[in-house]
């Protein structure tokens, strides 16, 4: 028996053998996917529950766009977000300020043999929503008539402006097949029982999920047969991934969005869905240093938002003039107030204030501290010392919560973001007399936002709701207690030959991309 | 050898009870309404409290850990708030991605490692092994984050050599593989470094042993000495330290997971920690407690193995 040896030539000669067989033959080649065929896009993270009812929301939506019927759906005209109806209706219409009558398109087949979509489905999948955790989208309705197999009304039991645009184009408003549901136990999590949509549905937990195209659906053809949706936690590893050609499409995080405007990627594009969140510095009116409104007013004249919008935004995101988020009925060009850091001492003066110290309490976020560090400095110039509390996230959202605790009345300035929904109404409920305590932070009332509040909702004449919008915000303005500071976009960076689709809020929505 | 073993595994399983109970703790000690903290500041009344029923977070804290531990006995680490899952379901789905990458990463370590510091050893104070000083020096300082961003860039975005995301196609053997190696080569990299220093420092204080100066004596080949007798020996406080690195790479994986958007129970673990997913967190933590103390074990007991003197002494 011969003693197997290895020279050090004869090494070196199987190694290069090996490493150029694995070269030339299995070695996978990277880059990007064949043109029309794949699309690889991002998601943060697993989709945990697709069931509407009890969805986190996020990328759960953009699957739910892809394999569900929606009555509406979300369409830009200009800078501004409107609704039309879908594929999936011949008719959806208000005949009534509470009634809404809809006809489904005929022929509409659900999945693993539950037959074609019916209005009964309508029924089941909105009524159910009154039980569930997303309840609040479906407060204004009572209940859905069926009046045929395709045919029926969906009842409000007051007249609710927003409907269409908050609850029927969002995630709540997705359709599930009733028998479907019922079959899987009344509620589903990570797969969905039935689709009716261009695209199937499977996900490998932690890696990605594949929508691949209906056999089965005879609407309009999506622009892509598959659509890889990869885990990717980090933003900046996607974008990475974006560069390495193995991504299509990516959002951006708001401090790169401004590299990437700067030095645009060859065949790169990026398109900003929509700057649905609204940050601003709220004052708690009735903290003794702060009851004086002559105090509130001059912190509002000695902020210098320009220079937070360039210091902490890199310039990318837009001056908030209010509440209202842009491309929304009601957004305000201006604020009451200005930069004026004479007229902010002037009025400290006139208050009979000097040697003000306050604490500003934020999230320990990146672009939050740098704000309030800008904000630091703002205030004092004009002799107003402020500490700098980051908060974490557990505390911070309970601090300004009666029922958490007595933080509320050690409140003094915060850094607060809001999001919302693509409708006035949202973003100005929570400034309401009945949520001081709640999330009325700032703990003012007024009788006449009230009132305003419930006109806006039940007003169907777009002109009369934005006046209305913009009265509100003029109170707001008028009470001292905010500094409007911005509205960070949602944006994608995307191959240039791709058209995107998304709704206001962020989620993309695949079966609407095109290929140019 | 058997009392021995029965010592270990009592220990082991006396700082697993111990992490079990700071895990649980870990639930009660954070500021704020568990509750309200997983499922968001806007979540209805009636999502909490369901949540709460389903947590066991209504009944008693004493209660609540003993449901915890009964359950994590039998195998059930509780169900993941969010999807409803099983938690040990999973723990399992992700952690053989991260102990190919644990076991990539360390074997090249090793492979490379080894050879380098007995030849720095061998040879001391030669050029070899003054570079190899320099490298392995070089290595260890870089932390493996910072490796995992630079190897991305070099070979995934400006190259385009090895792919920069993901785990490879499920059943693709050869893209797996190729999915792993930056993954692998940013964690194992200052390993490279530990090892090599590790062994050099052994063997020099072996190689000055009397009954290697009789081998050479005897006449016996080099390599013979260095590989057969010196290594043997001068390895032992190295197996001890790969145990000890396993866990260290458990750590750095969550990094190169992360980075690289691979499936993992580092990744796992980040992604319910910013979820406030915490039966995953407590699951798959335990999982990777018990799975670190199982290799520092097994690493105990290849020493015994190895050396008849710590059999001896047992």
């Amino acid at each position: 028996m011969t003693k197997p040896t290895l020279s050090r030539r004869g090494f070196l000669a199987s190694t290069a053998a090996i490493g150029a067989a694995t070269m030339t033959t299995g070695w996978p080649t990277m880059g990007r996917a064949e043109m029309g065929k794949v699309l690889r896009v991002r998601i943060d993270g697993d989709n945990n529950v697709l069931d509407p009812g009890f969805m986190v929301g996020g990328s759960e939506v953009e699957a739910q766009k892809q394999c569900l019927p929606f009555l509406a759906e979300y369409v830009q005209e200009g800078d501004t977000f409107t609704w039309r109806p879908t594929y999936y209706v011949t008719k959806l219409e208000q005949s009534e300020p509470t009634r809404i009558d809809f006809e489904l398109a005929e022929g509409l087949q659900w999945s693993n043999g539950y037959g074609t979509l019916k209005a009964s489905d309508v029924k089941f999948s909105y009524e159910r929503m009154k039980d569930s955790d997303w309840a609040g989208y479906f407060d204004a309705m009572d209940h859905v008539e069926v009046t045929g197999d395709l045919t029926g009304t969906i009842v409000l039991n007051k007249p609710f402006a927003p409907f269409f645009m908050v609850t029927l184009c969002h995630g709540p408003g997705a359709i599930v097949c009733e028998q479907a549901v019922k079959d899987a136990g009344g509620k589903f999590t990570i797969d969905f029982p039935a689709v009716c949509g261009p695209y199937t549905y499977s996900a490998t937990p932690g890696q990605r999920v594949v929508f691949e195209l209906n056999p089965e659906w005879t609407g309009p053809a999506p622009g892509y047969e598959r659509v890889e949706a990869h885990v990717i936690t980090e933003v900046k590893a996607s974008e990475l991934a974006f560069d390495a050609g193995e991504m299509d499409c990516t959002e951006l995080s708001p401090d790169t969005l401004a590299r990437y405007q700067k030095e645009m990627p060859e065949d790169a594009g990026i398109t900003t869905a929509g700057e649905l969140q609204y940050l601003w510095m709220g004052m708690n009116t009735e903290h003794p240093k702060l009851q004086d409104v002559k105090v509130r007013k001059a912190i509002q004249h000695a902020v210098d938002v320009e220079s937070i919008l360039q210091g902490a935004y890199s310039g990318i995101t837009t001056k908030s003039n209010g509440i209202v988020c842009p491309g929304l009925l009601g957004q305000r060009s201006q604020t009451n107030y200005s930069y004026d850091p004479a007229k902010a001492k002037a009025l400290l003066e006139e208050a009979g204030v000097s040697g003000l110290e306050l604490t500003l309490r934020t999230l320990n976020q990146q672009e939050r501290m740098l704000t309030a560090q800008i904000i630091q400095a703002n205030l004092a110039a004009v002799g107003i010392t402020v500490k700098v509390l980051p908060v974490d996230s557990g505390p911070f959202w309970e601090m300004g919560m009666e029922s958490k605790g007595d933080t509320w009345q050690e409140l003094e300035l915060w850094l607060m973001r809001y999001a919302t929904t693509p409708d006035p109404y949202e973003s100005t409920q929570w400034f309401v007399s009945s949520q001081v305590g709640i999330w009325n932070w700032e703990r003012w009332t007024d009788e006449e936002f009230d009132r305003l509040y419930d006109e806006g909702i039940a007003e169907t004449d777009t002109a009369k709701r934005e006046e209305i919008y913009l009265r509100m915000q003029e109170i707001m303005d008028e009470t001292g207690a905010y500094v409007w500071i911005n509205h960070e976009p949602e944006a994608y960076l995307h191959r240039a030959d791709i058209k995107i689709n998304t709704a206001p809020s962020g989620e993309l929505n695949y079966r609407r991309f095109e290929q140019m | 050898m058997l009392f021995y073993l029965v010592k270990r595994l009592g220990l082991s399983a006396l700082v697993i009870a111990l992490v079990v109970l700071v895990l649980f703790s870990l639930l009660h000690l954070i500021p704020g309404d568990p509750a309200t903290i997983a499922l968001g500041p806007r979540a209805t009344p009636e999502a909490i409290a369901r949540y709460a029923a389903k947590m066991h977070l209504d009944e008693p804290v004493w209660r609540q850990f003993l449901i915890y531990v009964g359950n994590a006995v039998t195998g059930d680490l509780g169900v993941d708030v969010f999807s409803d899952r099983n938690v040990t379901a999973v723990v399992g789905d992700r952690i053989g991605f991260t102990l190919a990458l644990i076991c990539a990463s360390m074997g090249w370590a090793v492979l490379l490692g080894l050879p380098l510091g007995c030849l720095a050893a061998v040879r001391p104070n030669s050029w070899l092994d003054r570079v190899t000083g320099v490298l392995s020096v070089g290595t260890i300082a870089v932390p493996s984050f910072l490796v995992s961003i630079w190897a991305l860039l070099i070979f995934a975005v400006e190259l385009r050599w090895l792919p920069a995301i993901g785990a490879g196609e499920p059943g693709d053997t050869m893209d797996q593989l190729s999915h792993l190696v930056l993954p692998a080569f940013a964690v194992g990299l200052s390993w490279v470094g530990y090892l090599a220093r590790m062994v050099r420092a052994s063997m020099l204080e072996v190689m000055a042993e009397p009954y290697i100066r009789s081998a050479r004596a005897f006449g016996l080949r080099p390599r013979k000495i260095v590989y057969g007798y010196a290594l043997r020996v001068a390895i032992l406080p190295t197996i001890t330290l790969i145990g000890m690195g396993f866990g260290g790479l458990i750590s750095a994986a969550v990094f190169a997971e992360i980075i690289f958007a691979r499936p993992g129970i580092g990744k796992l673990i980040y992604d319910a920690v910013m979820a406030r997913n915490f039966p995953v967190v407590q699951g798959a933590v335990l999982v990777a407690t018990a799975m670190y103390i199982g290799i520092v074990l097994m690493s105990d007991l290849l020493i015994a193995w190895f050396d008849p003197r710590v059999r001896e002494s047992l």
